[in-house]
């Protein structure tokens, strides 16, 4: 029998405010332990939750940038479960009144992945296991984030990778996170569970839980996936438990099984008031939403001409995208922006990491005046692509490698001497190319180029050159 | 009515670890919360309706770091933890 992966997936975002979501302490990663808290965020008793304005705005951003619908009127409520990451013993969260609501991320297919709902939190701190001992560092403690909560929509890992990047470049562009995986900014909870082909009923699911990144993640749902299949195969049944990655064997294991599940004990949290906000700051907040990722591509293919493929390799990069969109103001095409950014500034970024810090010696203005030099035929590509790679090298600005002179455009009478010129001081050239050795020709031409510091056409070269060896 | 069932499902619930006596006296001490905390619901409001935070809405509070506490203050009431850590020693049956 076939199989089809039925998953869900609930994602934690941290929220990238300066200060906690009930306290004024700092949210920088890192610093040494338990130097970013107070009586408020350690849980101590007799404190009050305040809650930060922005923390709201930026969760209704997030909302209104994967489509949701926003719940004017919001409420906190209190999350009961004894762990020591949690000081109070409950986790301040929202349970039946979310900020926002029914929502959806569409995937290149154009299938849309529902999202449920969108929830503010605050995060647990952080536990150190050391030889059964334990050591809490309540840093991260309060910190804010919001949980995007999917439908069971996703029929496959390479769906829900998907799915997750595109959620990630969406929260990269409004800039509500950072989003990043690998230190605990955004991390997946993924829900699966497995269904004959055609069926319509949902198997029994299992949780993995925590998973921060990507490669990872993929690889857990095919082994659950697999796993699961082969249990039922064999006349088994799938527990519903939560579960744990293990990266080193590439395997689950069981956390808690069912009958350990959390019972919440969910109530609205009296220490915060209801959270009201009125249609119209929504609509403000509407209107001050950044070009979503998108937006971009499409206006990058549609408006200006740039392939599919390349639009998304920038687009794929908030800091790419934004310095693209700097370095082409004033440019009539962009194209030409865009062909220095993936050939010559890309050829010079190793590894996803590289692209992404996108940390490079040449400004946006930098590539902006060398690329207005090309659009007004001051230079030709050759030598804008040259005199590039020098700037990434060096950091340096145009100026330093284009004279006055060079910018001089070369007149056809010029250009036709200085062919004559070539030929004559090249008679090998000419000779092995009269034999039918076509690659000759690349001689005279490079001899061309030399002579006039690249700014001439090489089509137009080629021609003046071919001409002079047919009136030899 | 408390039962002996809902107290040992609340203890699980607080990771607490009561004896047989414990459990009988907690059915005891539960009840009477909760009776106590029932009296509230005699009282007549009427027509006036109520949430538990008396229609208060929006105290919000603008997003600007204030100095956290000295590492010291904060480990304070876990007699200064164990290398800046708040400090939880392995449970031994
Ligand atoms: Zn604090």
């Amino acid at each position: 029998m076939k199989y089809e992966l039925v998953s869900g997936l609930e994602t934690h975002v941290e929220l990238s405010t300066k200060t906690k979501i009930f306290c004024s302490c700092r949210t920088d990663f890192g610093g040494e332990p338990n130097t970013h808290c107070c009586p408020i965020c350690i849980g101590l008793p007799g404190t009050l939750p305040k809650l930060n304005k922005e923390v709201v705005r930026y969760a209704i951003m997030a909302g209104l940038a994967t489509n949701c619908e926003i719940n004017l009127i919001s409420k906190m409520d209190r999350k009961n479960y004894v762990y020591p990451d949690l000081p109070k013993a409950y986790q301040i969260s929202q349970y039946d009144l979310p900020l926002c609501k029914n929502g959806y991320i569409q995937l290149d297919s154009g299938k849309k992945i529902r999202i449920a709902r969108i929830h503010i939190e605050e995060d647990a701190g952080k536990l150190v296991h050391k030889g059964g001992d334990v050591y809490v560092d309540y840093n991260r403690g309060g910190v804010p984030l919001i949980e995007i909560v999917t439908q069971p929509d996703i029929r496959s890992s390479e769906e829900a990778r998907e799915y997750v990047e595109k959620l990630q470049l969406i929260m990269r562009y409004i800039g509500v996170s950072d989003c990043k995986m690998q230190e605990g900014s955004m991390r997946c909870d993924v829900n699966i569970s497995v269904r004959p082909e055609g069926s319509e009923e949902f198997g029994t699911r299992t949780e993995i839980k925590n998973m921060n990144s990507l490669t990872f993640m993929t690889k857990a749902m095919e082994y659950e996936k697999n796993r699961q299949i082969e249990l039922i195969e064999n006349g088994g049944k799938v527990e519903q438990e939560t579960l744990r990655y293990i990266e080193s064997s590439g395997t689950t294991e069981s956390m808690r099984g069912k009958e350990d599940a959390h019972d919440y004990r969910y109530f609205r949290e009296p220490d915060l008031v209801t959270i009201h906000t009125l249609s119209e700051e929504v609509e403000n907040i509407r209107k001050s939403l950044p070009e979503l990722p998108t937006a971009r591509i499409k206006k990058y293919i549609e408006k200006f001409g740039i392939s599919e493929k390349d639009a998304e390799s920038i687009v794929k990069y908030k800091n790419i995208s934004d310095f693209f969109e700097k370095a082409i103001q004033g440019i009539e095409n962009p194209k030409i922006v865009s062909n220095f950014i993936i050939g010559q500034i890309f050829s010079t970024l190793n590894n996803e990491q590289e692209k992404e810090s996108f940390d490079i010696k040449v400004s946006a203005e930098s590539l902006n005046e060398l690329c207005k030099l090309v659009e007004s035929k001051k230079i030709n590509v050759g030598l804008a692509k040259s005199t590039l790679l020098k700037m990434l090298e060096t950091g340096k600005n145009v100026s330093n490698f284009i004279s006055q002179e060079d910018m001089q455009s070369i007149s056809e009478e010029k250009l036709l001497e200085i062919c004559k010129k070539a030929v004559d001081s090249n008679p090998n050239a000419v000779k092995d190319y009269l034999s039918g050795k076509e690659k000759a020709l690349k001689v005279l031409i490079g001899f061309v180029m030399k002579e006039t510091k690249g700014k001439v056409d090489a089509l137009n070269t080629q021609k003046n050159i071919l001409d002079t060896i047919k009136n030899i | 009515m408390v039962t002996k069932e809902d107290i040992i499902k609340l203890a699980k619930l607080g990771k607490l670890y009561l004896t047989e006596e414990e459990l009988d006296s907690a059915v005891k001490d539960m009840t009477n919360i909760i009776g106590f905390a029932n009296e509230i619901s005699k009282v007549d409001t009427g027509d006036t309706e109520f949430d538990n935070i008396n229609g208060l809405e929006n105290a919000l509070r603008e997003d600007i770091v204030e100095e956290s506490f000295d590492e010291d203050l904060i480990l304070k009431n876990v007699d200064g933890g164990k290398d800046g850590f708040f400090y939880i020693k392995k449970y031994q049956n």
